[in-house]
């Protein structure tokens, strides 16, 4: 009895405790990554981005997206690998234009992927 | 991880609101909680584990919270009969000094011919053959045999009589007529409708449950020859 009662307990904090974490964890690092790709949005816009700001951009995506692998599914992280290197390639070629497209789905993904881990009547159902 | 909790939630408890609807027949051994954490594990456990797009933790998440849920219902179950009653139900006593309880046995989705086969797997082959006959919650039959059980009939009892309804391949079998079991049932101040089980065994010998009443044994002359 006592020993179901402690294993509940234990399994009660250590669920709650990687929800929030997961939840604090996932918002935090999509709204890091939500101010870096706006950021470089704005340098597109003004056309005063190049290769060494996407890259960075990239590199600091790629610090994050080790530890985003435990908690988001797989292919949601490789649909912002593939539109990070085409941006990566227009800004290099300075075709800013088609550059600020892809960093436009980027913002949308890193606005739209937290969402579906909150806890909504849409994501339950 | 909160979302996959709170759906791993909803499904645990739909399953378990479900198999207690579908009463005991449905279940094997274990209690409908347990049966149902079974059911889901080995799927919960194999999805992530297949799909390596899905991080592990989903499958641990779910997991955990199944084991989690399983605990709170076994100490629900253990804190009091109200509990146990709720999420394990409760064992019914299909069979009693009276006969069947066809009540009991339609509350748990059954019918006559489930209860035999039942009785069967426990060696018993003729309803007089047990005092009490329950159905435990975990869906197993359990008997409590009467004095002289298993020397009252001497050939497998066949059941005639369904309530209500004739058995015609068992009539066959007998080579009685309809208008035979009718007259039989009147003359015994019965009739088919009110009848609820009616069984006989190759020398005769019938187990009759009308609606009320308690069982009665009777005999019936059977024609000459026939024999199962």
């Amino acid at each position: 009895m006592v020993k179901s009662v402690v294993s509940m307990i234990c399994v009660f904090f250590i669920l709650l405790f990687f929800g929030i974490y997961e939840n604090i964890f996932i918002t935090k690092n999509f709204s890091e990554l939500n101010d870096v790709f706006t950021a470089l949005y704005e340098k597109t816009e003004n056309e005063s981005a190049n290769k060494e700001d996407v890259l960075s951009t990239q590199k600091n995506w790629h610090n994050k997206k080790k530890y985003l692998h435990a908690f988001i599914p797989h292919t949601e992280i490789k649909e912002i690998d593939l539109w990070l290197s085409e941006a990566v390639t227009f800004v290099d070629e300075k075709d800013y234009k088609e550059a600020l497209s892809k960093l436009e789905v980027l913002i949308e993904l890193t606005e739209q992927i937290p969402k579906t881990f909150a806890i909504s009547f849409e994501n339950i159902l | 991880m909160v979302v996959t909790l709170i759906r791993t939630l909803i499904i645990f408890t739909t399953l378990v609101v479900v198999m207690r609807l579908m009463g005991k027949r449905q279940i094997g051994e274990m209690q409908p909680f347990e049966f149902i954490v079974t059911l889901i594990i080995a799927d919960l456990a194999c999805i992530p584990m297949a799909d390596i797009s899905i991080p592990l933790i989903y499958g641990i998440v779910s997991i955990l919270g199944l084991f989690l849920l399983h605990q709170l219902l076994s100490l629900l179950e253990q804190s009091g009969s109200f509990f146990k009653t709720v999420i394990s139900g409760k064992p019914s006593i299909v069979i009693n000094k009276s006969g069947v309880d066809m009540h009991e046995l339609k509350k748990n989705n059954m019918d006559v011919e489930d209860l035999i086969e039942s009785m069967r797997s426990q060696g018993y082959f003729s309803l007089d053959d047990l005092d009490y006959a329950i159905f435990e919650s975990n869906g197993k039959l359990s008997a409590f045999a009467s004095r002289d059980a298993h020397k009252k009939s001497s050939s497998l009892p066949i059941l005639i009589v369904d309530n209500g309804k004739e058995n015609t391949k068992n009539l066959q079998i007998a080579k009685i007529e309809k208008s035979e079991l009718i007259s039989f049932l009147k003359r015994e101040n019965h009739n088919l409708k009110t009848t609820e089980i009616m069984t006989m065994d190759g020398e005769g010998r019938v187990y009759l449950k009308c609606k009320k009443t308690p069982y009665e044994i009777l005999f019936y002359n059977l024609k000459e020859g026939v024999k199962w």
